[in-house]
């Protein structure tokens, strides 16, 4: 057990399965395959593994996602990193392929694979391609697609590893927000479940849901409650397709109150399915939806700060729907 | 590679008259086509032939640019308050300014050529006639900037001088203007449609895209790759196998011409024959100019206040360094140099002039981000306006 920080738990995660499995494959473009961490040696998977297995591409993340699901219906476990700047590129192939191919062969069709998307949304300045945080309520809707996101270094390796030894192509949903995030994370192989949310912090009185890049607001607003005598359970949502209906349902019919907090626009984000699921499965609870408006990000600071649900946004939520 | 060599074949796509026309300067008789006298960009006497006042203005544009990128690289390293980033373009001046010479930039929207920008736009678009100040104000994210604070730098946009904008995605601005030459041709107008692109785009599905379709409708389209050797951080031999980029263009049947980025006066040249050959009918033509960026990818890591470039060290670059050597050589054919030298040789003007001329810009620039920085932040509820035509979104953010 170690101290690591995000992207070096992620790698070694790939780390350990390339080196059980020869015939694994990583493509990336512009975010080479390396982490460092104090006291733990470099991964480097370009040098370790050599560039018949490591491909460093041109910019053309529609070839990047397209590739490992050929080279998973090959027989190869393959993943690709897929950039921010790119995330929307490959959708068709992911949608229309990846999503659809063990349907509509029957089953015949398996596909090993994993699309690392980095998402951002966090950044001031950067304006509406490179500010977006988006891709979560996109690619969440596409049947045949396991769609996660992590929000924690523990997580981000225990996710995965599950993720690359899934059947099922998953989408990996990567908050470039939590980068900087560290903790301790075990030196061995561990699975993190595609299955199950995250019951953060326990309580009564409010079920607050966030996700990814949201969490760490989510988190810091439901410290900020309880230090003022509110009861509340935070639930980190990990998994938006399937999404686990289960811890949902039981928390909110436990604290009947539910504040769904969304990075992503409002309309269809991962609240709008939250919400749906507690109200069709919980009488008598009452709902409220916080998300990024329904408009693109603009580069001042001033105004897209203001836009984002924030710590502060989601406190006074709290406080209203108490 | 810095200097180019003469084309052992007649240069592809020059039209009859074009080539007689060389032919007679070279002193060469067509019986020799096959052996060209001149280097592909210096196909014609064209910008020989401007008025020197035309001249002088491409000079003052070069200044206009690699001052703007002194500035803004100085501010980012000195001025820890100061907000705006910028992908820099210092190095390659001479190919935006080359071309916007060659397009018409001023008149009434429906005449006027367009220029389709990338994240590295600042360049472009001082070169088509976008305002310094306005643009200056809109890096920093000042509510009266050029696009209200909504753009920065990547989206900055301005078609009254039909500057369609910068991109912050790779390949698609490509296919998009593309778009714009189908219409002009569909509306029988001889506006012209560019695009500038890196040497990055030649892996995007959209670089084939966008040729194929030029060339299969005959659309008035010019491609401007401005080879810098890296997108991002890779070298361009990572993602492309043609050594000349134009190799490709070529095998789409469009005429391509390689041209050296760093002379001004030839990508003029060549940009005007290509804006001529869209103009009457004659189809797309694909420009690659040889060129280098003095900084790194993105942002000012490396450089140093008051010089030139950035010889250290990038940590976003991880572990694709370049070489400190290869820029060193690059900046010995410096674009400012090279345009000044030449004027003063075509006596256009002398070096006390041209000096001059570089104060002038100097205080032009200095005067830009002085009125910049004193504009007006955004109201941060207007970021719910520009949605839609009208109207306002409401704010979900907000219990």
């Amino acid at each position: 057990m170690t101290v690591k920080n995000w992207m070096y738990a992620v790698l070694e995660a790939v780390q350990g399965e390339m080196r059980a499995d020869p015939a694994m494959t990583w493509i990336f473009e512009l975010t080479p395959p390396v982490a460092s961490n104090p006291g733990m040696p470099v991964i480097n998977l370009e040098t370790e593994f050599g560039r018949k297995r490591v491909v460093n591409t041109g910019i053309d993340e529609n070839w990047m996602a397209s590739a490992v699901i050929g080279a998973g219906l090959a027989g190869s476990r393959s993943a690709t990193y897929i950039p921010y700047q790119g995330a929307g590129m490959p959708f068709q192939v992911i949608q229309n392929h990846a999503g659809k191919l063990r349907h509509m062969t029957g089953g015949k069709a398996s596909l090993p694979v994993v699309f690392v998307m980095e998402m951002t949304g966090q950044t001031p300045g950067f304006a509406g391609q490179h500010s977006d945080y988006e891709i979560d309520s996109t690619y969440m809707h596409i049947p045949g697609v396991r769609t996660v996101i992590p929000s924690t270094p523990y997580d981000a390796k225990g996710m995965m590893v599950a993720a690359l030894r899934s059947p099922d192509p998953v989408v990996y949903l990567y908050p470039a927000g939590l980068r900087m995030l560290s903790e301790e994370v075990p030196d061995e192989q561990y699975e993190v479940s595609l299955d199950t949310a995250a019951v953060r912090m326990e309580g009564s009185d409010l079920t607050i849901v966030g996700s990814g890049g949201g969490m760490p607001d989510v988190l810091e607003a439901a410290r900020r409650l309880t230090d003022e005598g509110m009861s509340v359970e935070v639930i980190d949502l990990r998994v938006l397709k399937q999404m686990d209906t289960e811890t949902l349902v039981k928390s909110v019919a436990k604290t009947k109150r539910l504040l769904a907090v969304d990075q992503t626009y409002y309309t269809l984000g991962p609240a709008a399915e939250v919400v749906a699921r507690c109200a069709e499965n919980v009488q008598g609870a009452r709902f409220k939806r916080l998300a990024f408006p329904d408009a693109p990000p603009p580069a001042s600071p001033e105004m897209f700060n203001w836009m984002r649900p924030d710590a502060d946004r989601i406190v006074a939520a709290a406080r209203a729907a108490v | 590679m810095t200097q180019l060599e003469p084309q052992g074949q007649r240069p592809d796509g020059l039209s009859r008259r074009g080539f007689l026309q060389i032919s007679a300067l070279a002193g060469t008789a067509v019986g020799l086509a096959g052996h060209a006298a001149y280097a592909e960009g210096q196909i014609g006497y064209w910008a020989m032939d401007l008025p020197d006042e035309k001249l002088r203005g491409m000079l003052r544009t070069i200044l206009r640019i690699r001052w703007h990128e002194r500035t803004m690289a100085d501010k980012m390293l000195t001025d820890p308050a100061y907000r705006a980033y910028n992908h820099f373009y210092a190095g390659q001046e001479a190919v935006a300014t080359g071309v916007c010479a060659a397009l018409r930039n001023d008149g009434p929207f429906e005449q006027i050529d367009l220029v389709y920008s990338t994240h590295r736009p600042s360049g472009h678009a001082l070169a088509k006639g976008v305002d310094m100040k306005l643009m200056q104000a809109e890096m920093d994210f000042r509510a009266t900037g050029l696009n209200g604070g909504y753009a920065a730098e990547m989206h900055i946009a301005d078609p009254s001088v039909g500057f369609m904008g910068a991109d912050g995605m790779i390949g698609p601005g490509h296919v998009i203007a593309t778009g714009s030459a189908f219409a002009f041709r569909a509306r029988g107008s001889d506006q012209v449609s560019v695009v500038f692109g890196g040497d990055g785009t030649y892996a995007t599905p959209h670089f084939h895209s966008a040729l194929n379709n030029a060339r299969m409708l005959d659309l008035p389209f010019i491609y401007v790759l401005e080879n810098n050797l890296y997108h991002q951080y890779a070298h361009y031999s990572y993602s492309c196998p043609h050594t000349d980029i134009a190799d490709a263009a070529r095998a789409y049947g469009i005429p391509s011409r390689v041209v050296d980025g760093q002379d001004v006066f030839q990508v003029y040249n060549a940009a005007k024959e290509a804006v001529e050959r869209a103009r009457s009918g004659g189809g797309p033509t694909f420009i690659e100019a040889k060129t280098y960026r003095y900084y790194n990818h993105w942002g000012a890591p490396g450089a140093e206040a008051g010089k030139l470039g950035a010889f250290g060290y990038d940590p976003l670059a991880i572990t694709s360094i370049r070489p400190e050597r290869e820029l060193r050589s690059w900046m010995q054919r410096d674009p400012v140099d090279i345009a000044r030298a030449t004027l003063i040789d075509w006596g256009v003007l002398d070096a006390a002039a041209a000096d001059a001329l570089e104060e002038e810009v100097k205080a032009e620039v200095a005067e830009a981000f002085a009125w910049a920085a004193e504009q007006p932040l955004c109201k941060p509820e207007d970021g719910l306006r520009h949605v839609f035509a009208e109207g306002e979104v409401l704010p979900r953010h907000i219990a």
